[in-house]
């Protein structure tokens, strides 16, 4: 008896070791980039900088880049993710609903997940998936159908499904998660469809919901009333989450960019300001309740949600003071800077050319040119549904306190007409076309927050949806529209490198870590992925 | 969110209209047009959803009010085209063109027909308008240097041996007319000029940052990279001359447009 139990003791003691303590803790998390061998987040950091500490690649050095390998997912549709770097190994998710794990030093899969998709999906813009989050050992994912996963980080194994909203109805879920402290945020998508949007936290360990704030406020909670009183419009009122947020822990607080009100361009069913639509929220990270709230596009008709990663930065002097803020270049044109205590606005100013707006008065409210409202007809208004920028993830380089950002330069003809709500149907109530003498492009800028104001641009041939990188090297990392991906100088702009993947990046940017003491720059583009490293 | 730009416009809206036709409602998929009377033809209620389908998944490429926009004028191409056809075409796309393929529910597909059999549309004329053939001497004698119809005839413009049923008379006036309005993606002018001063006119093919590719006035193939060449210029003015009243008289006109609506597809397949 003495001997079984002894074995017993054994067994167990050999098994703890065998398990090991958590592969990812709380606090590597809220450590960002410390260990910049990882990357742990979908912007590295919870400020959203997408700045990596590494300095292998150098602008001395990075025209020698040369790809190592390439991961190709052998079916359509295109990586929209980062990739979370853990120790050696990258975790992706991709379209349809899959997810792998597989070796940074050799790009070969190790596990492969993939979560059905049903035959009857209502999305607007693709089974897409913009990324995965860790915790522990498990890897959490949202998927297409409007559910949230928790795999084993180990072997890609289910081990808890939450169902988020019915996908008939047109909720999906698309950004990558974030996870603070014991939750896992995510947000819903599916504006164009009628939804309700919401943002809302599960327990890690089982999936259960914690809280869940809604994007469009009901009747008798605070906003209810920038919606039509008696009716039933707050229900289908849109504020999509598509992509993820932020998360500043001094103040407990996680920051998201909200979408476009529903429908898209018809309005008159809305009358009022449509809180929470293409805002900004800063919401208490246990709770959920909304501390502040921040409103970039009132009544929003030109479907610019204001889903852009909120960057966040301390010590930014404006007037000789140090403030801690959040930066949001929004998809209606302008540049803002938002105190992140208060919630108030410092400064906006385009960094687009927009001809909707005259300013943004200093309570932050649009004061707006007449002339652009959507019509039978048509209306000319700059910038097109696209906006000025978009889902692709801007950097921050806090050394040189510059904000790079893909900027677009566009103008669309914006059209509307009434249509009813059916559930389940997609529901913009208008459209727009590009008017022929347009010459829309793109353009990568750095931008000072002190004063809002554009350092330099290197201007793309056509428009792109590349995110940005930059590194402590004084690079930045960056795509054109057209298959490119280049490196740059980050106090100049000056090009240094470029490759052409063949196809574009698109929300993403490069990601970059180090295994064996070598630098790598991975990049997601079409269905692959491709890691550059110095020769040896 | 949605439909946000990222290539190209014209790759853009041929990826949304996929992703949006694949995004549909449950039901039916047919290959073919399902037997029997389109049961949503003449209904009101139908026709409307019709309208918001076109206007959502069309409308970018063949304008709001189907006379062609970046894809043919539907008002010129529907009064010959059978319904059988129409849902094939709508169905499968049209293959060489930027035209997708739809995964709609045929209750869908039936609804937008019925919208598109509402349209006002412009039948071509039994007999073409104008003197054909000497419409096909000025064609021949003006044109058939840039333009191909049938394989026969240059590749510096777009091929026109479909032009008849893609172009309503109206868009072919404009585009003969004053042809540098609108030039098409793949036909727009630049001039290449070499470092030791040689410069290459042509049609720019494609072009990125750093490189861009052009069929030269001799339908020559090449691609440039810009560092290594002097300068690459931009002219806004088509490739093609403008033919004004002064240089192709309104009666001329009238005969080439005749000949060029007869211009309807030619069949290609190997026997």
């Amino acid at each position: 008896m003495r001997r079984a139990l002894l074995l017993i003791v054994l067994c167990s003691i050999t098994l703890a070791a065998q398990q090991g303590p958590p592969v990812i803790t709380s606090q590597d998390l809220m450590d960002g980039l410390k260990d910049p061998t990882r990357w742990l987040t979908y912007s590295g950091n919870y400020f959203g900088h997408r700045h990596s500490p590494l300095t292998q690649i150098t602008p001395e050095n990075v025209s020698k880049l040369t790809a190592q390998w390439t991961f190709q997912t052998g079916s359509l549709g295109s990586f929209q993710a980062t990739p979370i770097v853990v120790d050696g190994i990258l975790y992706v998710s991709g379209f349809n609903n899959n997810a792998w794990a597989i070796d940074a030093r050799s790009g070969r899969q190790i596990w492969r997940y993939r979560h059905n998709v049903p035959d009857d999906l209502h999305v607007c813009c693709g089974a897409v998936n913009r990324g995965l989050a860790v915790l522990g050992d498990k890897v959490f994912m949202n998927t297409i159908d409007a559910h949230l996963l928790a795999l084993d980080m180990k072997t890609g194994a289910l081990l808890w499904d939450a169902k988020l909203a019915d996908y008939k109805m047109g909720y999906s879920a698309t950004a990558a998660p974030l996870v603070v402290k014991d939750k896992v945020i995510i947000g819903m998508a599916g504006a164009e469809f009628g939804i309700r949007g919401f943002i809302q936290a599960h327990d890690v360990e089982t999936g259960k919901p914690a809280w869940r704030f809604y994007t469009v406020a009901g009747p008798g909670e605070p906003g209810g009333n920038t919606w039509p009183q008696g009716t039933d419009a707050y229900l289908h009122g849109g504020g999509s989450i598509w992509v993820t947020g932020t998360y500043d822990a001094e103040q407990n607080l996680v920051f998201y960019g909200t979408g476009n009100p529903g429908p898209d361009y018809f309005s008159a069913n809305r009358e009022g300001d449509n809180l929470y639509t293409c805002s900004l929220v800063a919401l208490d990270a246990d709770t959920g309740k909304v501390k502040w709230h921040f409103q970039f596009t009132p009544h929003d008709v030109h479907d610019w949600d204001s889903t852009q990663v909120p960057v966040l930065a301390d010590n930014v002097m404006i007037n000789g003071q140090p403030r801690k803020v959040v930066m949001f270049a929004n998809r209606n044109g302008f540049f803002y800077v938002i105190d992140r205590v208060t919630g108030k606005l410092i400064h906006a100013k385009p960094f687009v050319t927009q001809t909707w707006a005259k300013e943004i008065s200093p309570e932050g409210r649009p004061i707006m040119i007449p002339g652009n409202q959507p019509t039978e007809t048509g209306t000319r208004t700059c910038p097109d549904l696209g906006g000025g920028t978009n889902f692709m993830s801007p950097s921050y380089d806090p050394t040189t306190g510059l904000f790079f950002v893909t900027a677009r330069e566009t103008c669309a003809v914006y059209f509307t007409w009434e249509q009813p709500y059916q559930p389940g149907v997609q529901w913009e109530s208008g459209g727009t076309q590009r008017p022929r003498d347009q010459r829309n492009f793109g353009a990568l800028r750095a931008i000072d927050p002190k004063t809002a104001e554009r350092k330099w641009e290197f201007q793309y041939t056509s428009v792109s949806s590349s995110g940005v990188l930059t590194t402590a090297s004084g690079l930045v990392f960056a795509g054109d529209g057209d298959g490119n991906v280049m490196a740059f100088e980050s106090r100049t702009g000056k090009n240094l490198w470029h490759y052409q993947l063949g196809v574009a990046i698109r929300s993403t940017a490069g990601t970059t870590y180090m295994v064996d003491g070598r630098q790598y720059f991975l990049v997601p583009s079409g269905s692959a992925l491709t890691a550059f490293a110095l020769p040896q | 969110m949605k439909r946000i730009v990222l290539f190209p416009a014209l790759l853009f809206l041929v990826s949304s209209a996929i992703v949006i036709a694949q995004g549909g409602a449950q039901g039916v998929r047919s290959d073919t047009l399902p037997p029997g009377k389109n049961p949503h033809l003449g209904n009101k209620e139908s026709v409307r959803n019709g309208m918001t389908l076109y206007r959502w998944r069309c409308g970018e490429c063949h304008a709001l009010d189907a006379t062609g926009y970046r894809g043919p004028d539907l008002t010129a191409v529907l009064p010959g085209m059978p319904d059988e056809r129409l849902f094939q075409v709508v169905r499968q796309g049209v293959p060489g063109t930027e035209m997708p393929a739809s995964n709609s529910p045929d209750d869908e597909l039936l609804q937008l027909m019925a919208y598109l059999r509402n349209l006002s549309t412009v039948a071509p004329p039994d007999t073409p308008i104008g003197n054909v053939e000497h419409g096909k001497q000025l064609f021949a004698a003006n044109c058939t240097s840039c333009h191909r119809v049938a394989g026969k005839g240059g590749r510096l413009g777009p091929d026109l041996t479909r032009v008849g049923a893609a172009r309503s008379r109206t868009a072919l006036v404009r585009e003969i007319r004053t042809p540098s309005d609108w030039v098409p993606p793949g036909y727009e002018t630049v001039t290449v000029v070499t470092k030791d001063g040689q410069k290459i006119r042509g049609a720019k093919k494609s072009e990125d940052v750093f490189s861009v590719q052009v069929m030269d006035m001799r339908e020559r193939l090449q691609g440039y990279i810009k560092s290594n060449v002097q300068e690459v210029i931009y002219d806004k003015a088509s490739l093609m001359p403008a033919y004004p009243a002064q240089r192709l008289s309104d009666s001329d006109l009238n005969d080439l447009i005749g000949y060029l609506t007869t211009l309807r597809g030619a069949d290609v397949t190997v026997q």
